[in-house]
């Protein structure tokens, strides 16, 4: 038992390390100004079930949800937080503006918290907007994010900081290329 | 004269009728009219039932067809999609593809809905209270189960499938048991349903056939009951005729035998030498003139009527002048010595205008008339012969009348339509001995209409009778000469 304590402590020491290291480029980059000329963007909104009583969530609360850290929303259901398959843009803006994470950071993160039992489900990954809206549907604990252009009265999207996602001040956009 | 008076007078007609078969024979040419329009009436009648029994079978078909057999394909619809629901969710268990399990969870998603648009179809249809009952039960049991289904899909989406399939077995089997029962009932309700639309029809198939086979059996009773009558009609008729002219030829003989007899009887007197002073001979040549006049008028009579019998017998008509012809027949009539002791009154109006027509025609139908007058006049020995013109009229052209009126014993209303039939004669005048052949107005009627007239009549019993002559008024055409008139009264003085 006390051999697997060690081994378990290593892991998740190293875990850690790993994470810390992949946190220094992409501060740089925050704090380097990506938005640059020439791209567009466009609100991602935060969506949850319609029978979700969940109105607001601040930032650090999101980020909470969806580092696995919070399990379950205040009307008891247990939180299924649905993501992007790597590589999708939108994944890439929830990596980087509310976990602060690169891939494998989160991937990491996952598999240490399932491992500590401080996360209780893995994030569920969805390939198409529609798939993201109808798991959302289904599942009452549910949370996940859309473009603007995809929500659709299956779901509802929560407000970020009292911000809606067209409010001024909305901190998840998609930025996109103007030639795409 | 006496002789002949006192054989009248025992003469009773042997073919008279019983009342019964005159009424029927009166009757029996209504008869099968009357029945054929019953048939016609009671085929239509019952066509119209068996009409409208094929049109409720048809009714009846498409209603079982549309309800109940509709009913049971769509059941069978229900059935499928309640499966098709739960087999969708349960499919998302066996994979771990969260894309996957959103699809299977979307197929489940639309077989509920027909489902539900199939509960609900049902539940619109639904009549009575067990129906009703049976589709809120079935409505209720499929929400229970879609409630515990969504749960089970939220578990397995989220990744907890023990949960997901623990739930299925504590409470979706039991649940969806329940719709299957529901289903199970509203199946055996439709095909209870159908049996009975089908028991329906097969009674009102049967119904229909019975009635067409009652239409079938009355439609050939009541014309085998028609033939019977049209042909017992005939025979009645042809019997009745038959009669007649029995009666005609008894009555032909009768009249012949007395001429003959007095004939006979004055020439056995000339040659026994028992008539030699001139004024007995005298006598009897005037007996034998009298007796083959009368012989002679018969024969002519009888020859006239037989030449009208195929009513080919056409007059050429010209404008004549009735004055003259009524003073001709009047005058011949005063000859007679029968009618020796009659008033004969006459009327006429003043520029009478000319009639179109045969003078020997008229004559002979006026003849007729005014001996048919004198022959029934009874005690009454009075005759009026008005005659007058009459304008244009609705439905007649212009006309003179030529009434001749007699104050005798007159004809009952009943036998008015038939005094003009050949032969007729009423069984009232042979009670009275009233000798004749039947053949008088007959043979007057059959002239007036030859010559584009007719003859009307009014009678009441015991009042008289007034028989007219309608002739058309000539129009404009050249006053025809004597010479048929002078040709008539020469004929007349002759006789």
């Amino acid at each position: 038992m006390k051999l697997l304590n060690k081994c378990g402590t290593a892991l998740a020491l190293a875990l850690w390390l790993q994470s810390q290291m992949a946190f220094a480029p992409i501060a740089a980059g925050l704090d380097s100004g990506l938005v640059d000329q020439g791209v567009s963007s466009e609100p991602l909104a935060i969506v949850v079930n319609q029978s979700n009583p969940l109105e607001n969530l601040t930032f650090s609360e999101l980020r909470k949800v969806f580092l696995g850290d919070r399990s379950y929303w205040t009307n008891g259901r247990r939180i299924t937080v649905v993501m992007r398959e790597p590589g999708e843009i939108e994944r890439k803006v929830i990596l980087h503006d509310v976990c602060g994470m690169t891939e494998d950071q989160l991937k990491n993160h996952v598999l240490r918290g399932l491992f500590t039992g401080e996360i209780l489900v893995s994030p569920k990954t969805l390939s198409t907007p529609a798939g993201v809206r109808k798991f959302i549907f289904n599942v009452p604990g549910g949370i996940g994010y859309l473009r603007i252009s995809d929500v659709d009265p299956s779901v509802r999207i929560v407000r970020i900081d009292q911000l809606l996602p067209e409010d001024k001040g909305y901190k998840l956009h998609v930025r996109m290329q103007a030639s795409d | 004269m006496k002789q002949n008076a006192k054989a009248n007078s025992k003469r009773r007609s042997p073919y008279r009728l019983p009342f019964w078969a005159r009424q029927w024979g009166r009757g029996s040419r209504y008869h099968a009219f009357l029945l054929l329009v019953l048939i016609s009436l009671v085929v239509a009648i019952v066509g119209a039932f068996v009409i409208r029994d094929l049109q409720a079978s048809n009714t009846e078909a498409q209603v079982m067809y549309t309800g109940a057999v509709h009913g049971l394909q769509r059941i069978g619809e229900l059935q499928y999609d309640t499966q098709e629901t739960r087999r969708a969710t349960l499919y998302a268990l066996t994979t771990s593809d969260s894309n996957l399990q959103v699809e299977y969870a979307d197929q489940s998603r639309a077989a509920d809905q027909r489902v539900r648009d199939g509960i609900a179809e049902y539940a619109t249809q639904a009549e009575g209270p067990g129906e009703i009952k049976l589709a809120n039960n079935l409505n209720q049991d499929w929400t229970s189960y879609l409630k515990i289904r969504d749960e089970i899909l939220a578990s397995i989406l989220e990744g907890s499938t023990k949960e997901a399939i623990a739930l299925d077995l504590s409470s979706g089997v039991p649940a969806f048991e329940r719709v299957r029962l529901d289903l199970n009932e509203v199946k055996r309700q439709y095909q209870r349903e159908a049996a009975d639309r089908l028991a329906s029809l097969v009674a009102s198939s049967h119904r229909s056939t019975w009635r067409l086979i009652a239409i079938l059996a009355t439609t050939f009773f009541l014309s085998l009951a028609a033939v019977w009558m049209i042909q017992r009609s005939r025979m009645h008729s042809a019997i009745q005729l038959a009669k007649l002219q029995m009666e005609f030829v008894a009555s032909v003989s009768h009249e012949l035998r007395t001429p003959l007899a007095v004939l006979s009887s004055a020439a056995d007197n000339l040659a026994d030498g028992l008539v030699a002073e001139t004024s007995a001979l005298r006598k009897y040549g005037a007996i034998f003139q009298n007796q083959s006049r009368r012989m002679r008028a018969l024969v002519d009579e009888i020859l006239l009527f037989a030449s009208t019998e195929d009513r080919r017998k056409h007059y050429i008509l010209k404008p004549v002048d009735v004055t003259r012809i009524i003073d001709s027949v009047v005058s011949s009539l005063r000859e007679l010595p029968h009618a020796a002791a009659f008033v004969i009154d006459r009327q006429t109006e003043d520029h009478l205008p000319m009639v179109l027509g045969d003078t020997l025609g008229i004559s002979q139908c006026l003849h007729n008339l005014v001996e048919n007058a004198v022959k029934y006049s009874g005690d009454q020995k009075q005759i009026t012969i008005h005659t007058s013109s009459h304008p244009v009229t609705f439905g007649h052209e212009a006309e003179v009348q030529i009434s001749v009126i007699d104050c005798g014993i007159g004809i009952d209303r009943s036998e008015l339509e038939r005094i003009f039939e050949p032969f007729y004669r009423s069984p009232r005048v042979h009670s009275l001995q009233i000798n004749g052949t039947g053949l008088g107005l007959s043979l007057a009627k059959r002239i007036a209409e030859a010559m584009g007239g007719r003859i009307s009549v009014a009678s009441g019993l015991s009042i008289g009778s007034t028989f007219k002559l309608h002739l058309q008024v000539a129009k404009g055409e050249d006053v025809q000469t004597d010479q048929s008139i002078d040709l008539l009264a020469r004929q007349t003085n002759h006789e």
